[in-house]
């Protein structure tokens, strides 16, 4: 089974799409889903896609940067690109970039098929996928230096797992486990606390959320109050009109 | 006619109009010169000839009556000659006697010119004679004539051929010139004297006047012709009357008079044609002459200033003005002088460059206009949003109540319908709130539930006509631009109201609100994502011709409001609104 991760602003197309499609008639099941781009950088190290399917029109990030990024960091990604506008600008760009898959809204069951199988059989091809980066242990002084950079960086949209794993020269996944064995939180739980813990200090001058999510590096509001609730337990309104209270 | 010929005038190019103004002072000129001579000149002409035929007559006459004043010297003389007086108081028939006084005579004849015979007669008519031409005297007429000689107490008589006493072998007349002769003693008539003149007599007095201008001739005063050497036609225009002197006109031609010799039986007649250099002398005729000249080149300098200096720059800066061409003017490039013709060239460049920055302008805003149309036009269509929609409903329709697809689907229909409506420019402002709500509740299906429309439209207002879609792309703008970046849910407020006989419309929402610079960016139109906003302003800025008719504000964080404010009786102009 390959892993399907969807991306698009609109949760019924996402929905659509989880529906129509007989994923695992294809051999495909879908892991995880995302409302942005930002949203996606931040999941998508835990849920470890093969394919993507990347809407181009959404706020904050838009599908193709996103996809660049995306490409960037996870070569062996297939994306497919979903738009509702037939503009051949959007076209020759995502070829250039490597979009394996440029399809057109509203959703055609039979074509989405198709590209599936295609990229199916491309997977098949060449899996298993390369692993990049060192695969030695990951040395315990190095990690202090990936939570000073986390510390340093984490105000940065863009950063996540791989992100920080490229620029240290490891292997994510082994990063990712040094970072839990050695710290005794994720490295992503750490990212979101340091964030949330800046939100926090910044939710005292500042009452708009969307102008906190862009300060802590979470420029999708939506996704930083997700992130919020779920770090304090309260919605970011109600955590200012709490601590008003106080 | 006057006023069309006025017309035709008016009409004509500046060159023919120069034209015919010199013809016209041309044609002045010469009716003055002709009218100077005609009227002045020629009158004097005429008087002048008048007077001087007039003093040529009585000059003439003087000469007849010097030459006859003469002859009558002579009879004095032959009869107060011895010889002739010895003859005259002999009363027989001596031989010696007559011989002696004929030669008197003769001697004295030739002393005198143009005395053809001379014959003296005693009181028994017995005579001696001397000369040629006549040959025979009748006594009874002699006798007739003497009788009514005598009267004069020895004054002399002039009588032609004699009143017929003589009788002649010459074909020409002869003047008679008579007197009676008295005894110096006694002062007894003895006998008479009859000298016998040739009309060469008459040649003699005029010999030098005549010309080819001038004719004279001697009458007598039954008509008799008598002077022979000058001799006109026209001369016998004139008959005499009674009168002693008369003159007439033939025309302005010429003259013809005659004059009754003082003391004589002899009518002079004249006639004399009037000429110009009678009153004009060669000098006056070459200073009138200059003056002619002077004036046709002052004519023909001021024609050629005109023309050269006015006219001929005129025409062609009109030319050069004609030669504008496919809806651009061009400057006109000519050198002319540095005068009002010269300014009236760097007068309409200017104007030009003004006109052509006009029209620039104008053809810039045209393109806006149009350029915000299609996008609107393209914008109708909006095929992502109906794409979106469409996927929205088709997951509705495996999830959720049919009645719930069904109220999509409607929805969309009824958006789209009047969306896409044809026909009309300009809607009432409930039909485009209409299509804001229609619109506001599909997005809701697809983004969920992250804002709250607000519709607070005073129904009395709901009529008035305003462009169509220019609510829907500024709601869209606060959808995208505002709520959805806020990540919290919003409000979208639609408020139709007056206020100081000024319509507002007003969209407002509590997104994330915008800066003054970001205002200015989608203002100016500069951002490319709100390019539908600019594009919606722009489009009515253009309709009601203002600037100032959309207002945006807007506090960061909080909300944007954008204001239209449209006057309540609608556009200023009338523009055609069913041209679409």
């Amino acid at each position: 089974m390959y892993r399907v991760m969807i991306i698009d602003d609109e949760q019924k197309i996402k929905n659509l799409l989880k529906l129509t499609i007989k994923w695992e008639m294809l051999g495909f099941e879908v892991v995880g889903e995302a409302s942005s781009g930002i949203e996606a950088i931040n999941t998508i190290d835990e849920l470890n896609p093969d394919v993507l399917f990347v809407d181009i029109r959404m706020p904050f990030m838009d599908g193709i940067e996103f996809a660049k990024l995306a490409i960037e960091r996870y070569p062996y990604l297939k994306i497919v690109m979903l738009t509702a506008f037939n503009d051949f600008d959007y076209a020759r760009e995502c070829i250039g970039i490597g979009v394996a898959n440029y399809l057109l809204k509203p959703i055609n069951k039979i074509e989405i098929n198709d590209t599936l199988m295609n990229i199916k059989k491309e997977l098949d091809r060449h899996a298993p996928r390369e692993e990049r980066g060192q695969l030695e242990e990951v040395k315990i002084s190095s990690i202090g230096k990936v939570r000073e950079y986390v510390i340093e960086h984490f105000k940065e949209p863009e950063l996540n797992l791989t992100s920080v794993a490229l620029k240290f020269g490891f292997n994510a996944s082994y990063l990712s486990r040094a970072f839990k064995e050695e710290t005794g939180v994720s490295f992503i739980d750490f990212l979101n606390g340091c964030r949330m813990e800046y939100a926090i200090s910044l939710s005292k001058e500042n009452q708009y959320m969307y102008q906190v999510a862009a300060e802590v590096g979470i420029p999708d509001p939506n996704y930083f109050g997700k992130c919020f609730k779920k770090y304090t337990g309260l919605s970011f309104s109600n955590y200012i009109k709490e601590n008003k209270r106080d | 006619m006057k006023k069309r010929l006025k017309d035709q005038f008016n009409d004509l190019n500046l060159d023919k109009k120069v034209k015919y103004l010199f013809i016209a002072i041309i044609l002045i000129y010469l009716l003055v010169f002709y009218g100077i001579y005609a009227f002045i000149i020629q009158q004097s002409m005429v008087e002048y000839t008048l007077e001087s035929n007039m003093n040529t007559l009585k000059s003439i006459g003087n000469n007849l009556n010097a030459e006859i004043e003469s002859i009558d010297n002579m009879s004095q003389l032959i009869m107060t000659d011895k010889e002739v007086v010895a003859f005259l108081k002999s009363d027989e028939d001596e031989f010696y006697v007559k011989q002696e006084a004929v030669r008197a005579i003769y001697d004295t004849m030739n002393l005198f010119n143009n005395v053809s015979s001379v014959f003296v007669f005693q009181e028994d008519y017995d005579y001696v004679s001397s000369g040629i031409g006549v040959t025979h005297i009748n006594v009874e007429k002699l006798e007739e004539l003497l009788e009514d000689v005598r009267p004069r107490a020895g004054g002399y008589y002039l009588a032609i051929n004699g009143r017929g006493a003589i009788r002649r072998d010459i074909e020409w007349p002869v003047i008679s010139l008579i007197r009676v002769v008295n005894d110096l003693e006694t002062q007894r008539p003895i006998g008479s004297i009859m000298i016998n003149l040739s009309v060469d007599l008459f040649d003699n007095t005029y010999r030098n006047m005549i010309s080819e201008n001038k004719a004279f001739g001697f009458f007598g005063l039954d008509g008799t012709v008598l002077s022979k050497q000058s001799y006109h036609e026209e001369l016998d225009a004139i008959e005499y009357t009674g009168a002693s002197y008369q003159q007439e006109t033939i025309g302005n031609e010429g003259i013809v008079s005659y004059q009754v010799i003082e003391n004589t039986p002899f009518i002079l007649k004249s006639y004399e044609k009037i000429h110009f250099t009678q009153v004009l002398t060669d000098e006056a005729g070459k200073i009138l002459a200059i003056v002619f000249l002077v004036s046709a080149l002052v004519i023909g300098m001021i024609g050629f200033f005109i023309t050269r200096y006015i006219t001929h720059p005129i025409q062609r800066l009109a030319g050069a003005m004609k030669s504008v061409n496919t809806g651009w003017l061009r400057r006109v490039s000519l050198p002319l002088a540095n005068d009002e013709i010269g300014y009236l060239k760097d007068s309409y460049n200017d104007m030009l460059v003004e006109l052509n920055e006009l029209i620039s302008e104008l053809l810039e805003k045209e393109k806006s206009i149009q350029q915000a149309e299609l996008e609107v036009l393209q914008e109708q269509i909006k095929p992502h949003f109906l794409y979106n929609t469409l996927d929205t409903i088709a997951y509705l329709a495996l999830t959720e109540p049919a009645e719930n697809v069904y109220e999509a689907v409607d929805t969309l229909g009824k958006f789209y319908r009047k969306f896409l409506s044809r026909g009309s420019r300009e809607i009432p402002i409930k039909d485009e709130v209409e299509i804001v709500k229609d619109y506001l509740t599909l997005q809701r299906l697809r983004y969920g539930d992250i804002f709250e429309d607000i519709y607070e439209v005073d129904p009395e207002l709901e009529n008035i006509r305003v462009p169509k879609l220019i609510l829907q792309p500024l709601v869209e703008n606060s959808l995208y631009h505002g709520v959805r970046l806020k990540g919290e849910k919003c409000i979208i407020k639609i408020q139709v109201f007056e206020e100081e006989g000024i319509v507002h419309l007003v969209v407002y929402d509590t997104g994330i609100g915008m800066d003054d610079k970001r205002i200015l960016q989608i203002m100016e139109g500069k951002s490319r994502k709100s390019f539908g906003f600019k594009g919606t302003i722009e489009r009515i800025q253009y309709y009601f011709e203002q600037k100032d008719v959309v207002k945006v504000t807007s506090v960061v964080g909080e909300y944007t409001r954008v204001d239209i404010k449209i006057p309540k009786g609608g556009k200023k102009q009338n523009v055609s609104s069913d041209d679409y």
